[in-house]
């Protein structure tokens, strides 16, 4: 008999629960029934298994040759030279010009022992992650709200009894689509609202008498939010014996919101007066009211704000830490959210310890034994460690697992040019990635279904991942490299390669932070019992946050009054338009997967950019007609997408696609001060109609 | 080296716009860069005036007014004194007079005095020549000089006005509002809303004549009717009648019209414009036409260490020495978002000065080459938005043009101005009007009635300055029924998506179908449709009847 595996998707937060069949000969996908997606998979996730036989899988260690292609390498002498180029890169330029680069894709035991590796082998302080251009506003939003960022505090199927559900800058539909079965008892309650610029998958389930869809323009968020607050405040429908027990700062709240006035704030988003005053009444009416926040809104350089004005509305209406209603934000990566719990963030150490605080320094120097002196201190996020390539006391020697930052990071080709400018740069990855291909040296690692580890989805379950099938003989686990490294650089304390025995410590060095795990282990998590963090020892978890307190030491949520700053938009006039950038049902994150799954490929070959049919009539440009995208920092030229689903003065282009079809060449790389998330959902640029003779390369 | 002393500023008036200048200058204040005195004539913090019609018929409370937070100002070190009134500026020693007589130093002064509402000429009401008059020492009487309107005569400009104001609503009173203009427009509508009698009085054929065109008036003045307010145009109002009360006191009784007309109510209120108040600058020398006169960096043509911001503010690029004095463009707006922005550009001035740093915003993603902002922000044209439930209308810019005025002659030197073109949709019946003025597809005016999504987008496309679309009736279908982009279409259509989960569309099923797929489930084994959420099943069924290949027979 086929022996049968039960895991969870490789692609998005949602981790939808599987039943994989089959051996290295073939693997076939099953949808397996879990509260997440109860049996169904998207396309993504049908097509995952075809990525294991992929002739395009790197399968032994490669090195770049003096003529600048790769040679295939044995691991030893691979892994020699990386420990040697480290060491040097360390003696020669200190600790901190040696940089590691994480993704929120690793499992929790890997984003663990990086996040280690980073501070104890390399002795650097220059470790960040992807993470970073995903849910760093939100997590920096909650964590100064309740004490705590745990991206939906309360479990999934929660939703379904919801009457009302705002969502804000998401298009689930398209980006993890059987969570929108959850959204099936507020579409029949009519309560579905949709906050998008464009007329997205998602917005059309709003159709029909589900619910309603506002259509802002980019970049207004915030001052949309705080037009809400202000008219809950003012139409006395707040919570004012919830605000009073439970939180604290709503005076300072209500001063700052004084100055929005439904007209004023229907002046700057484009959303009319009557639909602001209907939501604000429909979210304080409804019994069971949920307000979920997405990329689309947090993305910004005022994203922090902006996800804190969601909170802070969530807040004023009663509808944290309840049973029936609540604010969540929706983690986007397959283990966005435990990726960003146990240290490959800049400023973090397990458990969501913070790296300056004494305490956590000495909790986790005892499990990993060494001095709390030796663990570095805090780094530098995201957008700034890249930025940092080739300036002087910048990073000179790179390792990048689970990310492709050439594609996902901002002004991309800045970044390229900053990984041309390194000394050496090391890849994990299974394929050829566009940044593995900058690489000297690429280590193949080994895929999801291949590895035994740890995921923790969008609701803050820890669940686990199951090896189906051997990996192919020349492919390594991350946890092996780390050991390997680790012993050849003389590392302290142990790096071990068992996931099981990794999450043993991981547990052990997250006891008593915010994201507690010391009561989890392979075992509990194998009876298949949800397991919901904090999970402290003796404990059985917390399905649901916040149901008494709020983690600060009065207890007490802090409503954090925000303010929308002077915006001075361009004239849009002569082509020049507002991006914003996003993601398609076939593709996942950059694509290095997706674009190597033929179905996938065949139904989105290539980026194409949607503009409005009045806005494409002005500028020339025909349905599926040739354009460049310009901004002050690159270009982008592709095909057209002429759609009534967008706003006139707003294009999209997905992100998923690399070369001259690359979102991010245009997307600057200017930070939220708090987050440092990038800013990329307002970008100007100028769209151009290209001429008969002038099409792109890949058409 | 000593430490330089901290720069005194003292500010005039704690209106919302001065409130909005002292919150954005609290950082240089706490670094000890400056000191910074405020003197406010009311006795109250800074309130929010845009509101006080909201206010004033119950509809917002007195905390909804509240925009600053005074305690956090005066934490951060300065110093407010409310109640207090300004008598006089001295430019050669730097200080400002107080009412008490005494003296405040200053390196910086910023005048942030307002406007206060305009008293008519009504046989019955005691008129002021204000301008030659030197401001009272008394705060409480700033705007009457003792001189006090008669009981049952309001101008709204206060919390005392609203509370007035708020007595006859809540009694279901009769009240008269003379002027028509935005403010008078707000109260009428809100306070027939709160079960008042009301009747507007005013001049012209339409009401918001400064801002609206006859047509976008006159559907105005129509919804007005119908949400149960008098409309009584074409009327002058002359005097003022009184009865006296049982407590022996004369009361309004009646506003009579220079037609005869008569007419009746419990309160009168009077909602004819606001002028600057400019006494102070006047006397000090200061050239004032409209409003104190400012450059674009809002200092005072005459004296550089002087600033005036807001509705007291008229900002005008200075007349070249010796030439025509001629009243200058541009004048105080009325409205509250350019003293806003003049705010944040004045204290955005100070702080960069003070701080040695360059002003600028570092969040600004607009490269340069791409466009420039749209204009000096301090004197970005303002859009004009009635605030009523249930009656939307947006102005801005210059809304006269009609389509099929003549193009007036071109220069004589052979300059070529771009001419201007007008778009015009009307519906009176169902309260509906948008005419678009455009210069180079570029709107230079707007009115927008009873289609606030649409108001919405020509608000933004104003204010930025941005191109509309060339077929200008795309901005008139956000508000019709149909406004599904992309919808309505034929459902069964091939390319039309059924199971969004997995991108399966009609003509997929379709196929699947014809190759024998005829269930379901089967339809989901073949083309995985229906194995995501599961959302789509019913409508799989409908897809497989309609393509059900049919049985031989």
């Amino acid at each position: 008999m086929t022996p049968t595996t039960a895991t969870h998707c490789p692609y998005c937060a949602l981790q939808c629960a599987m039943t994989l069949t089959g051996d290295a000969g073939g693997v076939t996908v099953a949808g397996r029934d879990f509260p997440t997606n109860r049996g169904g998979l998207c396309k993504k996730g049908w097509t995952s298994a075809e990525l294991l036989s992929s002739p395009e899988r790197i399968l032994e260690p490669m090195l770049r040759q003096p003529d600048g292609s790769f040679a295939v390498a044995t691991w030893d002498d691979a892994l020699d030279l990386v420990a040697a180029r480290l060491a040097a890169g360390r003696a020669g330029h200190g600790a901190d010009s040696v940089g590691v680069f994480g993704g929120g894709g690793l499992t929790n035991e890997k984003a663990y022992q990086l996040g280690k590796f980073a501070r104890l082998a390399l002795g650097t302080s220059r470790i960040d992650y992807n993470g970073r251009f995903c849910m760093s506003s939100a997590a920096a939003a909650g964590n100064r709200a309740f004490g705590l960022d745990r991206g939906l505090p309360f479990p999934v199927e929660d939703l379904d009894d919801a009457s009302t559900i705002l969502i804000l800058g998401s298009n689930v539909a398209q980006t993890m689509p059987p969570f929108i079965g959850h959204l099936a008892g507020a579409r029949a309650a009519g309560g579905l609202i949709v906050v998008d610029p464009r007329r997205t998958a998602t917005a059309r389930l709003t159709e029909n008498g589900a619910g309603s869809h506002l259509q802002p323009t980019p970049g207004s968020d915030l001052v949309l939010l705080l037009g809400l607050i202000n008219i809950v405040i003012t139409e006395n429908l707040a919570d004012l014996d919830y605000i009073d027990r439970r939180t604290v700062g709503f005076d300072e709240l209500r001063r700052s919101v004084g100055q929005w006035w439904p007209e004023r704030v229907q002046a700057q988003t484009g959303v009319p007066v009557r639909q602001l005053r209907d939501l604000a009444r429909r979210l304080a009416a409804g019994d069971g009211t949920y307000i979920l926040t997405g990329r689309g809104v947090e993305q910004h350089v005022d994203g922090t704000d902006t996800a804190t004005a969601a909170i802070n509305l969530s807040l004023i209406l009663g509808l944290v830490g309840t049973s029936h209603s609540g604010y969540g934000t929706l983690t986007g990566q397959g283990n966005g959210q435990g990726g960003r719990e146990h240290g490959q963030k800049c400023d973090q150490l397990p458990g969501y310890r913070k790296i300056t605080d004494p305490a956590a320094r000495a909790h986790v120097a005892g499990v990993w034994g060494v001095h709390p002196d030796s663990i570095p201190g805090a780094g530098i996020p995201a957008v700034e460690l890249l930025a940092s390539m080739g300036e002087p006391d910048g990073i000179r020697t790179l390792l990048v697992h689970g990310a492709n930052v050439v594609v996902s990071a901002p002004n991309a080709e800045r970044v390229r040019a900053g990984l041309a400018a390194l000394d050496f740069l090391v890849v994990c990855d299974f394929f050829f990635s566009e940044t593995a291909a900058l690489a000297d040296v690429v280590l193949p690692v080994t895929q999801w279904a291949e590895e035994d580890g740890t995921m923790t989805s969008l609701e803050g379950r820890v669940i686990r991942r199951r090896t189906a099938v051997a990996a192919p003989a020349g492919v390594r686990s991350e946890l092996w490299i780390f050991q390997e490294l680790a012993r050849r650089l003389n590392a302290p304390s142990s790096f071990r390669t068992d996931p099981a025995e990794v999450f043993d410590e991981l547990c052990r060095a997250s006891a008593g932070g915010p994201a507690d795990y010391s009561g989890l282990s392979y075992g509990l998590l194998d009876t298949g019992e949800p397991a919901y963090w904090p999970y402290p020892a003796g404990s059985t978890g917390t399905p649901r946050l916040f149901q008494e307190r709020f983690r600060h030491a009065d207890g007490r949520a802090r409503i954090h009054a925000v303010r929308a700053g002077v915006t001075d938009a361009p004239a849009q006039t002569g082509g020049i338009l507002t991006l914003i950038t996003g993601r398609l049902l076939e593709h996942y994150q950059s694509g290095a997967q997706t674009r190597r799954v033929p179905e996938l490929v065949l139904a989105r070959p290539e980026a194409r950019l949607q503009l409005h049919p009045a806005t494409a009539a002005q500028l020339g440009v025909a349905d599926g007609g040739w354009v460049d995208v310009t901004s002050s920092r690159g270009v982008v030229r592709c095909r057209a997408e002429v759609t009534g689903d967008i706003r006139h003065d707003t294009v999209f282009l997905p992100f998923h696609f690399p070369g001259e079809q690359s979102a991010n060449r245009l997307t600057a790389d200017t930070t939220d001060p708090v987050s440092g998330m990038p800013e990329f959902k307002r970008t100007t640029v100028r769209v151009r109609a290209l001429a008969g003779g002038e099409r792109g390369t890949h058409g | 080296m000593a430490e330089p002393a901290p720069e005194r500023i003292v500010l005039v008036g704690y209106g919302p716009v001065g409130a909005r200048f002292v919150e954005e200058l609290l950082p240089v204040v706490r670094a000890g860069l400056a000191t910074l005195t405020v003197v406010g004539a009311e006795a109250a913090d800074a309130y929010n005036r845009v509101l006080i019609a909201d206010y004033a018929v119950g509809r917002a409370g007195r905390e909804a007014l509240e925009v600053t937070d005074t305690a956090a100002a005066v934490a951060a070190g300065v110093s407010i004194r409310t109640g207090t009134s300004v008598t006089a500026i001295s430019r050669t020693r730097r200080t400002v007079t107080l009412g008490t007589g005494a003296e405040l130093p200053w390196d910086r002064l910023v005048l942030a005095t307002g406007a206060r509402a305009n008293v008519p000429t009504l046989d019955g009401v005691t008129r002021l020549r204000r301008n030659l008059m030197a401001p009272p020492a008394d705060a409480a009487i700033l705007d009457s000089a003792g001189a006090a309107l008669p009981r049952g005569v309001v101008a709204l400009r206060d919390l005392d006005d609203a509370h007035t104001v708020l007595g006859a609503v809540r009694t279901g009173g009769r009240i008269v509002v003379l002027g028509a203009g935005v403010l008078g427009m707000e109260l009428a509508l809100a306070a027939a809303k709160g079960g008042a009698e009301v009747c507007v009085v005013y001049h012209g054929e339409i009401p918001m004549n400064r801002n609206l065109d006859r047509g976008g008036g006159t559907v105005l003045a129509r919804a007005a009717r119908a949400a149960g307010v008098s409309m009584v145009n074409h009327s002058r109002a002359e005097s003022v009648l009184f009865h006296v009360d049982d407590d022996g006191a004369a009361r309004f009784d009646a506003l009579i019209c220079a037609d005869g007309k008569q007419i009746g109510g419990d309160l009168l209120v009077l909602s004819c414009g606001t002028g600057a108040r400019t006494e102070l600058a006047h006397l000090a020398g200061l050239p004032v036409s409209t409003g104190i006169l400012v450059d674009e960096s809002l200092r005072s043509w005459a004296d550089p260490a002087i600033h005036a911001i807001g509705d007291c503010a008229h900002v005008a690029v200075p007349a070249a020495p010796g030439a025509s004095l001629a009243r200058p463009a541009g004048g105080p707006t009325g409205l509250i978002g350019p003293g806003w922005r003049q705010a944040h550009r004045l204290a955005a001035d100070f702080t960069a000065r003070l701080t040695g740093r360059a002003p600028g915003t570092a969040s600004d993603t607009t490269p340069a080459e791409l466009g420039a902002p749209g204009g000096l922000a301090a004197q970005a044209a303002a859009v004009v938005m009635l605030k009523a439930e249930g009656v939307d209308v947006v102005a801005g810019g210059d809304t006269a043009p009609d389509p099929w005025d003549s193009e007036p002659a071109g220069h004589s030197d052979g300059c070529t101005a771009t001419p201007v073109s007008v778009s015009q949709w009307a519906d009176p019946e169902h309260g509906r009007y948008v005419k678009m003025v455009t210069r180079g597809g570029i709107l230079t005016g707007f009115v927008c009635v009873g289609m606030p999504r649409t108001a919405a987008e020509l608000t933004l496309l104003f204010e930025r300055g941005s191109e509309l679309p060339a077929d200008r009736s795309v901005l008139l279908r956000f508000d019709g029924p149909d406004d599904v982009p992309g919808a309505g279409g034929d459902a069964f259509a091939p390319d039309a998506t059924v199971c969004s989960c997995n991108g399966v569309s009609v003509g997929t099923i379709a196929d699947a179908a014809a190759a024998g797929n005829s269930t379901v489930a089967c339809i989901a084994a073949a083309t995985r449709a229906g194995t995501g959420c599961g959302g789509c099943k019913a409508r799989i069924g409908e897809v497989l009847t309609r393509f059900a290949v049919p049985t031989p027979s």
